[in-house]
């Protein structure tokens, strides 16, 4: 590796450059207005939509968790591959309407839609807290993937402190100065790189190691049986159940399709067609995790095991001889992994925090919010690479647990945008039973019944609150419910 | 076939796609050889439903496109008064 090192380093600094100069150059055509910092002037085409929303799902969680829960758990993983399409699809009839209610309004986050049809400043600020609270461990398994690529691949010479915080400057730099265009077009530059960079490893690693999938999957079938039937194992390795696979995949798909980075999207596109055209063509993104999935089985097999599931793809490429060239393309591919779902995250965090758990109670200029955001960014990256340089299990649980509020969101979004007899306190008083039944359960899982997700128990209570508190009080006025929901 | 026609086999394609993906659809089909282009069984089952729901939502988003045309292009009367 030390004859390699220099190699690697150039390939993994010519990406950073690279990155930054693209992130830099995006924001040239932005205004300099919270519209253009937050919505990119609405004028995001297919291209970057495409890649935006891509990058959703090709996180440091989907390029390394995803061969480490192949590796270690097996069929499980197969939850991963299942949920996004399930999760996009419904965005086909609520993106352009999210969109058509901002271009009237003048909303760029889910919030500002949600409190624009149910008037409430404690909504504002509970919808800010329980975003902020699902990003924060988000944000820090990204920034944590991006340190251990890079110690992995220098052989500690770069410890995961000084990779995840060189390659997290870059993120910072071109999210302050360019705000969402140059997430957008980074976004797509960094989706090209980890595409070809995944499928090439996928197909190679077993080509390589067992002379081809169909090879590869009986040697396992053979050995270790288990790992191939469904629902795979749970983290001791004892079997999952059905309950918790299942739930995991509907609980995924609701979280996705409510995700806040994701949903204020519908803010970015210059027009329903694009929004549209975006939904169709997302489960091709999703198709692009089978190679993730074939390099971490191609890790089940092989003479020896990393430290920890994770560290598996990489480990697999520092032990199959491969040139330092390609060493450092991987490394690129996976810091784009990382980097292209912390930027958004990092971006659309310190947005919602201003736009819903500031403006509405202390009302600020276009300036002075653009300035607060970015002093957003850099204390809400600051705060999760502390969280990165102590991880421990309890992130990632906290990371599920975050997807279980978040998919609270749903009922609540679809009642502003469909529903007539909804209420505000009906909407208030289901979100807040449904995310504490949601925190109760992650707190208590003994209690929990058939294993099944945290987030699918608070969804049957939220719900209920949500319809009986509404219909119990005064409906809204009716040309203000006519305005969100006839669009 | 109209835009409101696909609009349902849409939504019933995706309906379909989570029974087929989650407990029960899923633990029919369990086993995973024979295997599929080299995948295990259950893997190359949710990948042909992802193929679906792409191959769905083409067609739908085509007779969207299709029927806004013909809403917005004058009728043959319009255009001959025209």
């Amino acid at each position: 590796m030390s004859d390699n090192f220099g190699l690697i380093a150039v390939v993994v600094f010519a990406y950073l450059a690279a990155t930054l100069a693209v992130g830099l150059a995006a924001g040239r055509r932005a205004s300099k207005s919270v519209q253009g910092y937050v919505a990119g002037d609405r004028d995001f085409g297919l291209l970057v939509m495409y890649f935006i929303t891509g990058a959703s799902v090709f996180s440091a969680f989907a390029f390394l968790g995803g061969p480490g829960w192949a590796y270690s758990r097996g069929t499980a993983a197969f939850y991963i591959l299942s949920y996004g399409a399930l999760g996009m699809a419904p965005w086909y009839a609520l993106g352009p309407k999210a969109a058509a209610l901002g271009r009237r309004f003048g909303f760029v986050t889910q919030a500002q839609l949600l409190t624009g049809r149910f008037p409430s400043k404690g909504l504002s600020a509970l919808m800010a807290v329980l975003t902020l609270a699902a990003f924060v461990p988000y944000v820090t398994i990204q920034i944590r993937g991006a340190g251990i690529v890079i110690e992995a691949v220098t052989d500690g010479r770069i410890p995961l402190w000084a990779g995840a915080a060189l390659a997290y400057s870059v993120v910072m730099v071109y999210v302050l100065a360019s705000g969402v265009s140059a997430v957008g077009w980074t976004n797509t530059f960094q989706g090209v790189f980890m595409l070809a960079i995944a499928w090439t490893l996928g197909l190679y690693l077993p080509q390589k190691l067992y002379g081809g999938t169909g090879a590869m999957f009986s040697q396992i079938l053979e050995a270790r049986p288990e790992l191939l039937a469904l629902p795979g194992l749970d983290a001791a390795g004892n079997p999952w159940s059905w309950g918790a696979y299942s739930t995991s995949i509907l609980v995924s798909a609701v979280g996705f399709t409510m995700l806040p980075h994701l949903f204020m999207k519908a803010f970015t596109a210059r027009d329903d067609r694009t929004i549209r055209r975006t939904v169709v063509l997302f489960p091709t993104f999703q198709l692009f995790l089978i190679p993730v999935f074939l390099i971490g089985f191609a890790g089940v097999m092989f003479p020896e095991a990393p430290d920890r599931p994770d560290f598996v793809l990489p480990f697999l490429i520092l032990r199959t001889d491969l040139p330092a060239l390609v060493v450092g393309l991987f490394c690129a591919g996976a810091l784009s992994a990382s980097m292209s779902t912390g930027d958004a995250l990092l971006h659309a965090g310190a947005s919602v925090v201003v736009e819903d758990g500031v403006q509405p109670f202390r009302p600020l200029s276009d300036k002075a919010r653009r300035v607060l955001m970015r002093i957003l960014v850099v204390a809400v990256g600051a705060t999760a690479y502390g969280f990165a340089l102590n991880e421990s299990s309890s992130l990632v649980e906290l990371l599920l647990a975050s997807y279980g509020i978040v998919c609270q969101f749903m009922p609540s979004m679809l009642a502003a945008m469909y529903w007539r007899r909804a209420t505000t306190a009906g909407v208030a008083s289901g979100l807040i039973a449904g995310a504490v039944t949601a925190v109760f359960f992650f707190l208590n899982p003994g209690l929990k019944p058939l294993g099944l997700h945290e987030g699918v128990l608070g969804l049957l209570v939220h719900v209920p609150v949500l319809l009986a508190v509404s219909l119990a009080g005064k409906p809204q006025d009716e040309d203000h419910v006519e305005s969100f929901v006839r669009v | 076939m109209p835009y409101p026609a696909w609009r349902r086999v849409a939504w019933c394609c995706h309906v379909l796609f989570a029974v087929a993906v989650t407990w029960p659809g899923q633990a029919l089909v369990n086993a995973p050889a024979p295997f599929v282009l080299g995948l295990p069984r259950q893997m190359a089952w949710v990948a042909a439903w992802i193929v679906a729901s792409l191959l769905v939502m083409w067609r739908l988003d085509a007779a969207r496109s299709r029927d806004a045309r013909r809403e917005s292009a004058p009728t043959r009367a319009e255009a001959d008064v025209g």
